[in-house]
């Protein structure tokens, strides 16, 4: 079978599967990057409130997270929410072990993890933010929520977009980590092809091809984006 | 002048404010009536920029009350604490009433010269888009900047950037106007522009406040000149009155130091 019969769209080509595999990728990194997106803004809300309690938490989860290997936070989250979930299954009489939903907790482990980025993204965007703009908003009258919607969040994503841009294009490669707990995304998908047709080269590097198909469109994507909130900036800063 | 009694727009009474354990206004009392314009004057570090942003609350007073076109601003000064308003919502309405113009513009760089203009009233005060964009052309032309309505302020140079926060301040229909240093940040040569806009508003008979270090400028343009030293109003009168026979000392050297720089 030549490349192209074998990456092809017939009965015993894989087309379909690596495609449905790249879906699978992109549900995964982009469900991870919205929690992590969530766990982005908690934690540097956290890390300006004048809670103490609260400021000590958000530091101790962007080091702790920048210190423990992605992998093994996606271990620990495939495997203790399968103990947990193996518990109670054992309370309704089934024994041994039961795995918990790889999508779920792989894209819960992303987020968690890219939340941490996204924490240190966030807090340096809002630190950017002119101190003098934002009074102007308060002093003509805005209450908290108009500020933060009509002067706030916009000022602040010119700041940020650049590093949430970095972010997505890092949940993207790491999704690739959760092929270890069983999901078929576009890794697991080509080492599962690579296995059965021993052509790991093909399969290895249409998964490349695809993978940069991704981070180049979801760039433009971003590009565009950059350039809506950056009007009004000098240029050059 | 027919002597008539005009209602107080601002009124400072017995104003203390403390920056943690610095007290920066040991007890100002001042008010302006309806017309009135005050210059605030005294060399820097005296509490000046401090005094004006208390009008609108930018800074919470200790201790001592603020009243704007009568409606008293109700505080929350208990010992122990950060004083704070009591009622977040009667402030936001009152800062409706007495716009501010900064050293530093601040116009929201996000944002085109027509829509900073049209920003709090249509999204504050909620009028009509239409009414607003009509009265933010006309403010803008008023000012001498409407070729430049939809340019973001980068591309403005100061004396047009702090023209367009004027026009920003005027479209919110204020009774009072707010200046603190409104020409401090500007080059010698941007300085006129921005003045006189000021000087015309000052003669259709607004009432304002000034934080200025132009002495010229407040000489001609204000009815009231404050003079502030470390924190305390040392004298205040009539500026023609000031300024022609100063009574303190602290005010005569002043005038005298300044005097050089400014004429
Ligand atoms: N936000 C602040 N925090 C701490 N100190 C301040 C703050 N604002 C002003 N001050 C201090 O208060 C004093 C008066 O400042 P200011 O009102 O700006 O004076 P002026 O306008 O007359 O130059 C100065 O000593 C200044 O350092």
């Amino acid at each position: 079978m030549d490349y192209f019969q074998l990456m092809g769209f017939s009965a015993d080509g894989w087309g379909h599967d690596m495609l449905r595999a790249t879906g699978m990728t992109v549900a995964v990194a982009f469900i991870g990057f919205a929690v992590g997106l969530i766990f982005g803004c908690l934690g540097a809300a956290a890390s300006f409130s004048n809670a103490h309690a609260l400021r000590l938490a958000a530091a101790a989860y962007t080091t702790a997270l920048r210190g423990i290997p992605d992998l093994l936070v996606i271990y620990l989250f495939y495997f203790g929410s399968s103990s947990v979930i193996s518990g109670i299954a054992a309370l309704f009489g089934s024994q041994g072990f039961v795995g918990a939903p790889a999508f779920l907790t792989g894209a819960l482990a992303i987020g968690v993890v890219s939340g941490a980025n996204q924490t240190q993204v966030l807090r340096g965007a809002v630190l950017a933010l002119n101190k003098g703009e934002v009074e102007a908003g308060r002093a003509y009258g805005m209450g908290p929520l108009l500020l933060f919607r009509r002067i706030i969040l916009p000022q602040a994503a010119r700041y940020a977009l650049p590093g949430v841009g970095n972010v997505w294009q890092l949940v993207m490669k790491e999704s690739a980590l959760i092929s270890v707990i069983g999901l078929v995304e576009l890794m697991r998908q080509a080492q599962v092809g690579a296995g059965s047709t021993r052509q790991p080269f093909s399969f290895y590097l249409t998964a490349a091809g695809l993978y940069l198909l991704i981070t180049f469109a979801s760039g433009q994507a971003f590009r565009l984006a950059e350039a809506r909130t950056m009007r009004g900036l000098r240029r050059g800063i | 002048m027919p002597n008539v009694v005009r209602a107080a727009a601002v009124s400072l009474s017995g104003i203390r404010k403390n920056f943690g354990p610095l007290e920066v206004l040991h007890g100002v009392s001042l008010t302006a009536h309806e017309g009135d314009v005050v210059s605030i004057l005294g060399s820097s570090g005296s509490g000046k920029s401090t005094l004006l942003r208390c009008v609108n609350m930018l800074e919470v007073p200790n201790s001592g009350n603020v009243s704007i076109m009568g409606e008293e601003i109700s505080l929350d000064q208990r010992p122990g604490r950060a004083p704070r308003p009591a009622d977040p919502k009667q402030v936001n309405k009152l800062r409706e009433r007495a716009a501010m113009v900064f050293q530093s513009f601040n116009l929201w760089s996000h944002l085109t010269i027509l829509q900073n203009v049209m920003e709090a009233p249509l999204h504050v005060q909620g009028r009509h888009r239409n009414e607003c964009r009509a009265e933010a052309e006309a403010l803008l032309e008023r000012v001498g900047i409407a070729a430049k309505r939809n340019s973001y302020p980068s591309e403005l140079s100061g004396g047009q950037q702090q023209r367009a926060a004027i026009a920003r301040a005027l479209a919110m229909r204020p009774d009072v106007l707010l200046f603190d240093e409104p020409t401090s940040a500007l080059d010698p040569e941007l300085v006129g522009e921005v003045l006189k806009v000021i000087r015309d508003l000052a003669a259709e008979g607004r009432t304002m406040l000034i934080v200025t270090h132009e002495m010229a400028f407040a000489r001609d343009v204000s009815t009231r000149t404050v003079f502030l030293h470390q924190g305390l109003i040392t004298e205040e009168g009539p500026t023609s009155e000031m300024f022609a026979n100063p009574r303190s000392d602290r005010f005569r050297q002043f005038l005298r130091r300044d005097g050089a720089s400014s004429h």
